[in-house]
């Protein structure tokens, strides 16, 4: 187990600096300008030629990477161009608010979405099937954007329960929670849309097999066979569809910030790549790697705990 | 019991809600997050309207008006200029304090601070103040201004907009880099808190030379989702926001219970810029057939009457120095197709136009794209992401250029920037030329210098008529700033105008219950 940590922690670091090096490149071929999103459309070009100078983007590009480089060994990842706040402190302070969000609507999706799964597998060609069916399929065709205006207009416009902007105010948990509702339902029912699909999948699958006659046959009741025996059988495709998704999810819930209106990595990421923010989108690319590789490490974990025979090599 | 929850449920939140009421102003901003927050830098709207309400300059422009014939004391009680207005003596308010414990405000610090705006290696303005030649405090209250030459509005470089906010040294100094996201003026408001992407809050202060203010609050949050914004207004989470530049927007915002609709200048003008060194724009004749197969009445009934003006100069109206009597090359097809005849294009042209992907102007354009297809001309656009677009125009790589900006009220602003052969994109000077027109040079730079107001006028129109007769570019519309508010609060101004494009929200301010 040791080993294989090791081990992908190892292929962490070469993909991290693959990624590095990638973006660093990437956003300077990008046309655009650091220097007129800082000064403006009024700026002369003399003022704008200085301003270059004063950012580092007048020597050349290796240059530039190595100081680069050597800034991230030493954990220095620069200024923001824009702000000129330290791109880390920027970070720092709404990537919390992405991992709220994240994770409240990854608890969503998996309490709504294994037993409507599970359910719609058990009633199977049923209505409670269908009604799955045709639910999960509108969770999966709704763009997230679409689903909030209308998660705002009736909960907060029509009932009132929630604001339409995160208040931002509040340290309370009541704050909190009616901050994080809405955008974290929005983003769960999406989530709860594909594990709907996947467990069902899965279940028709597993209950299909040898072993669950056999123990309806013995007289086993069958909701113990369906949660105790074929549920643990069915969750290896959901814990890597979970998985893949989590890093899709935190990557997309840029749009459910701007609409909730909440603070995060998305209008973090956003904003850098139109003012041409080169430090801060290299420093967004560095956490976005690092949380997609630490989820992919959990998620191959994760087998093994579900089932005992595999093993790490 | 399950309603008796849910009723319990909503009073909690209901209870919870954060949004005080009375004193507090919560505005909405159409921007995900602050930028630079030093005045002598900041060049985004979203910036400049937040600033506005936390400094002085040392004049100032009547609140709620946008036009320099409006300036009056503000920092400075009265001021002095020499015969040839070369030197200008300003005599300071004593009761001026700084934000904080900063301390009174006093010459040292008004020099400090236009010495600071002046300094290109710290401010995004110096350019505006390259002919001033020194600044002293010449006494404890009294500034000394003395210039190279004459500039066409002192005054209006020293308004609180840009250069001209008065910055404490002591602050400076002490914060440092800090500064830009900590910035310590002496307005009605101070700077209290920043949240990213949510929220700058600031508070009255209470040692504010005209008052203490009456609104004691203000979050000036970033919502840059237009629908969520609107709807936030609408719920009655935010007491005034930051509109759309569309008619449509104005018809919808109107429609909400007990709200004020506000449009305001300074305008933002829409201008297509014809290159005049690429074939076939390098005939005037193209030139002339181009702007008279652009039906102006079309196109503010396209982007909104209630939001939009023709323009008519390539000066904005209602700046110092537009003048009307242009040439006007009325909408005719029959002409437009004779001028491209006699150019020897008897079946139209083509001409090509690098353009910006932002929807608002890229509507603009695909409306000029289909009145010029009616006069056989074929205007490709190519679309480009902002950023790009501001890039690539700068390079010289495209034949039309669609600019819009809004600029301090004063025709040589414009005209210098978009008209005088200095400002020629890819020379070491390029502001933002984008035609190469170079024939009214000689009347912009008399203009600067000439002391004569009438005179200076007529420099300026007659610059204009020459611009228009040679058709470097062609103005098309001026599209208001639009902000709305509920009616219960009471601005203590009538509004027509304001230069930093965010209401006046001054001592003078109240919520009417």
């Amino acid at each position: 187990m040791t080993a294989f940590i090791l081990k992908r922690l190892g292929f962490a670091a070469i993909t991290l600096f693959a990624v590095l090096t990638i973006v660093f490149f990437i956003v300077r071929v990008l046309p655009g300008d650091p220097a007129m999103a800082i000064l403006g459309d009024q700026a002369s070009a003399s003022a704008l030629a200085a301003l270059r100078v004063r950012l580092g983007l007048d020597v050349p590009l290796y240059q530039q990477y190595v100081e680069f480089l050597a800034g991230v060994l030493v954990g220095d990842w620069g200024v923001s161009m824009v702000s000129g706040r330290p791109v880390i402190e920027e970070i720092l302070k709404v990537l919390p608010a992405t991992i709220e969000l994240t994770l409240a609507s990854l608890v969503l999706g998996i309490a709504v979405g294994l037993p409507t799964g599970v359910w719609s597998a058990v009633r199977r060609n049923k209505l409670p099937d269908y009604l799955a069916r045709i639910g999960s399929l509108l969770g999966l065709s709704f763009p997230a954007f679409v689903s909030a205006v209308l998660l705002l207009l009736l909960f907060a416009i029509q009932l009132r329960w929630f604001p339409v902007i995160s208040s931002g105010q509040g340290d309370g948990l009541g704050d909190r929670l009616r901050d994080l509702a809405l955008p974290a339902i929005n983003l769960g029912l999406i989530m709860a849309a594909y594990i709907t699909r996947v467990t069902r999948s899965a279940m028709l699958e597993v209950l299909n097999q040898d072993y669950v006659r056999t123990a309806r046959a013995k007289g086993l009741a069958f909701a113990v066979i369906v949660w105790r025996h074929c549920l643990r059988n069915a969750l290896i495709p959901v814990v890597t569809v979970v998985g893949l998704y989590l890093g899709i999810l935190i990557g997309n819930s840029v749009l459910t910030e701007i609409v909730f209106n909440r603070p995060g990595l998305g209008k973090l990421i956003v904003g850098a790549l139109n003012q041409r923010d080169y430090t801060m989108l290299q420093g967004m690319m560095v956490i976005y790697t690092l949380i997609v590789v630490l989820v992919n490490l959990v998620t191959d974990l994760t087998y093994g705990l579900i089932d005992p025979r595999i093993k790490y090599a | 019991m399950k309603i008796r929850t849910g009723i319990a449920l909503a009073a909690i939140l209901a209870a919870s809600n954060a949004f005080a009421a009375g004193t507090t102003l919560n505005v909405g901003m159409g921007s995900a997050d602050a930028g630079k927050l030093d005045p002598h830098v900041a060049t985004s709207t979203p910036d400049k309207g937040l600033l506005h309400w936390m400094f002085n300059g040392l004049v100032r422009i009547k609140p709620g008006e946008a036009s320099p014939e409006f300036i009056e004391p503000d920092i400075a009680k009265s001021w002095t200029s020499s015969e040839d207005g070369l030197t200008w003596v300003f005599s300071l308010r004593d009761d001026v304090e700084c934000h904080g414990d900063y301390g009174k405000l006093d010459a040292e610090d008004v020099a400090y601070s236009l010495k600071r705006s002046s300094n290109p290696d710290i401010s995004a303005f110096a350019k505006d103040y390259s002919a001033i030649d020194s600044i002293e405090a010449s006494g404890p209250l009294e500034v000394t201004v003395k210039l190279k030459e004459k500039v066409p509005s002192l005054l209006g470089l020293l308004v609180p907009y840009h250069g001209g906010n008065i910055v404490c040294k002591d602050a400076v100094e002490a914060l440092g880099e800090e500064y830009q996201r900590t910035p310590i003026g002496t307005g009605p408001f101070m700077f209290a808190e920043y949240q990213p992407q949510q929220f700058v809050k600031l508070v009255a202060n209470p040692e504010y030379f005209r008052g203490e203010p009456k609104i004691k609050e203000i979050y000036y949050r970033y919502i840059p989702s237009d629908a969520s914004r609107d709807l936030a207004f609408q719920s009655g989470e935010i007491d005034m926001i930051y509109g759309k530049q569309e008619q449509t927007w104005v018809e919808r915002i109107k429609q909400v219970p007990g709200t004020k609709v506000v449009v305001m200048k300074p305008g933002e003008m829409s201008v297509i810029h014809l290159n005049m060194t690429m074939p076939p724009l390098d005939d005037v004749r193209v030139r002339k057939a181009v702007a008279h197969a652009i039906n102006r009445d079309a196109m503010v009934q396209f982007k909104g009457p209630d939001v939009t003006l023709a323009a008519i100069s390539p000066v904005p109206e209602g700046h110092l120095g537009f003048t009307a009597d242009v040439p006007n090359y009325e909408y005719s097809l029959e002409k437009a197709k004779a001028l491209l005849t006699e150019a020897g294009h008897p079946d139209g042209v083509t001409i090509k136009a690098i353009h910006t992907t932002l929807p608002g102007m890229l509507s603009t354009m695909e409306a000029l794209q289909a009145l010029l297809r009616e006069a056989d001309i074929n205007l490709e656009i190519e679309t480009v992401e902002h950023a790009t677009f501001h890039e690539q125009i700068r390079k010289d790589m495209s034949q039309v250029t669609h600019y819009a900006a809004a600029r301090f009220p004063v025709a040589d602003v414009y005209l210098s920037q978009f008209f005088h052969s200095d400002a020629i994109v890819g020379t070491p000077t390029a502001i933002t030329n984008f035609s190469h027109c170079a024939v009214a040079d000689a009347e912009i730079e008399a203009a600067r210098t000439e002391g004569n107001a009438e005179k200076q006028i007529e420099y300026w129109a007659t610059a204009q008529r020459k611009i228009m007769e040679e058709v470097c570019a062609v103005p098309i519309v001026q599209s208001m700033q639009l902000w709305a508010w509920k009616d219960t609060l009471d601005l203590g101004v009538e509004v027509n105008g304001s230069l930093n494009l965010s209401p006046p929200v001054t001592e003078a301010a109240s919520f009417s219950e």
